[in-house]
């Protein structure tokens, strides 16, 4: 077997772990969105696909292919199809860089790390593809001719162009601080103790980033795109079947990426705490646990917080949030550049 | 008129985060509390003999049923549910029914029936699932309606618990 065909096939192989991870886990968090809204509510949640309700996913896929797919009179028939396509794949792009391991030691070859890719501009690829998946919610918006669908689609694009903003400024403190936009080298900067994580280092971008990602997903209480009591439910109002499921499965997969990115940034990825040569498998748990938690907190917080109003989000995202993560950004810079080690 | 002044807001109030770490702490302790949601199918529902649930017949402890076919239930039917023909028997009471039916997607089960009844013979059972694949099998007749007395036992005695408190205060007129 020559050495190409050999990279081939490992990177095949993690390329399904990965996304079948991924989707996997989208398909349980549809699941653990409703145990836990349920939870919360003195109620037992869906219970009766499998033990514990554990196959409701699956019954629900297999309902929503055999659906049918409707469209509305006086719809762009090419792009409505399109829109959730283009919604769903971005997100499920952007998990590529993400590094969800060290180096394997079995592994030989170039691929030897666990991600799919081990981009140098990671970040930068991240956050460009997933600024992509707004054309999914914007086009399906406005090809569904509808008001509800195109106001949803509306204030979902400018609320992810106001966040983005913070989200990406946030993130460049943390960049400075580790000086580099790969994600794998951001997270050997944060080795060694828990008190090396970004976490420590940046609180106030920590606090703004896990903001603005509510808001880049769309999920409450910022989930204009939606918001059933004014616009029935925003974009996807006149969407049914197989092409609703890709929305929800493009929001899904999005918040996995979203709080695996949170993770990787902020809280040390792959990093066992006080043991840097953990075992990978270890090391890929570690990371596991770190972004199950973020994932728990998008359902707690929606579970808990009321919707905004817009104009307070708009409001919050502009006066607020952008002028913090731009101070924020030039006290770290300032602090890099003179090399002072910052007080906190 | 009514004026409404708005709380003003501490300064924790207005930072937010505080609140929301407030809320979130609420929420978590929900999560672990006490289910309500009654699990049906395999948690019954609660039952004793005010239940009034569907009407049954009763067979008495010789084996027969009590039922006369007067037709009083059939008249005080106010939905129309019941349906008797009445036939001849040898026994004492001289009549029975041939055919006595309850169309249980017409019962209402207001228990008039049973009010109705001169003889003990209809009472309001506290079977109340109702569920078959086709409107022929919701007809009940005779053979689905009967049951023994002491299965019906429990809601005898408060019908005549009821009744004899209602003679009492009419007595002292």
């Amino acid at each position: 077997m020559s050495d190409a065909v050999r990279d081939f096939l490992v990177w095949f192989i993690k390329c399904n772990v990965i996304y079948g991870g991924l989707l996997g886990t989208a398909a349980g968090m549809t699941l653990a969105e409703r145990k836990v809204s349920a939870w919360m509510q003195y109620r037992h949640g869906p219970n009766r696909v499998g033990p514990w309700g554990l196959l409701q996913p699956i019954a629900d896929g297999i309902k929503f292919i055999f659906k049918e797919s409707l469209t509305p009179d006086g719809a762009n028939k090419w792009l409505f199809r399109c829109a959730p396509a283009l919604a769903a794949i971005p997100a499920m792009l952007t998990v590529a860089v993400i590094p969800f391991g060290p180096a394997i030691p079995f592994i030989p070859g170039e691929h030897k790390f666990f991600s799919v890719t081990d981009l140098d501009i990671g970040l930068m690829y991240l956050l460009s593809i997933g600024g992509l998946s707004i054309y999914g919610v914007i086009l399906g918006g406005w090809a569904s001719n509808s008001k509800f669908s195109l106001l949803g689609g509306l204030r979902a694009s400018a609320q992810m162009i106001s966040y983005e903003l913070t989200l990406i400024l946030s993130i460049l403190a943390v960049v400075a601080l580790s000086g580099s936009i790969s994600l794998r080298e951001i997270v050997e900067t944060q080795s060694g103790s828990i008190l090396s994580w970004n976490v420590f280092h940046q609180p106030l971008a920590f606090v703004l980033f896990s903001i603005a990602a509510f808001a880049e997903t769309n999920r409450h209480p910022f989930d204009f795109a939606e918001c059933e009591p004014e616009l029935v439910s925003g974009f996807h109002t006149e969407y049914s079947s197989m092409r609703f499921a890709m929305f929800a499965l493009g929001e899904y997969c999005a918040m996995v990426v979203m709080a695996s990115l949170w993770t990787t940034l902020f809280l040390g990825g792959y990093k066992v705490p006080f043991w840097d040569d953990a075992p990978w498998f270890l090391c890929v748990a570690a990371f596991l646990v770190k972004t199950s938690l973020f994932l728990f907190l998008y359902l707690w917080v929606r579970w808990t917080l009321p919707r905004f109003r817009f104009d307070q989000l708009m409001a919050l995202g502009w006066k607020v949030f952008l002028p913090l993560s731009l101070a924020n950004l030039f006290l770290t810079g300032a602090a890099v550049s003179f090399g002072v080690d910052l007080p906190w | 008129m009514v004026i409404v002044r708005r709380k003003e807001l501490s300064l924790r109030e207005k930072l937010y985060l505080p609140e929301i770490a407030r809320g979130l702490s609420i929420t978590f302790r929900k999560l672990f509390e006490k289910k309500i949601t009654r699990q049906y199918p395999e948690e019954p529902l609660p039952k004793n003999e005010v239940t009034r649930g569907q009407p049954r017949l009763v067979v008495k402890d010789d084996g027969n049923i009590a039922c006369v076919s007067c037709g009083m239930c059939e008249i005080a039917c106010p939905a129309y549910a019941i349906t008797i023909d009445g036939g001849e028997t040898d026994r004492a009471i001289e009549r029975e029914p041939v055919r006595f039916e309850i169309d249980m997607l017409r019962c209402i089960l207001c228990g008039f029936c049973e009010e109705a009844c001169p003889k003990d013979a209809i009472f309001m059972s506290d079977e109340l699932e109702l569920a078959d694949y086709s409107r022929a099998a919701l007809i009940y007749d005779l053979d689905k309606l009967k049951r023994p007395k002491a299965a019906l036992q429990k809601r005898i005695d408060y019908v005549y618990r009821l009744n004899n408190r209602w003679r009492k205060s009419s007595s002292t007129r």
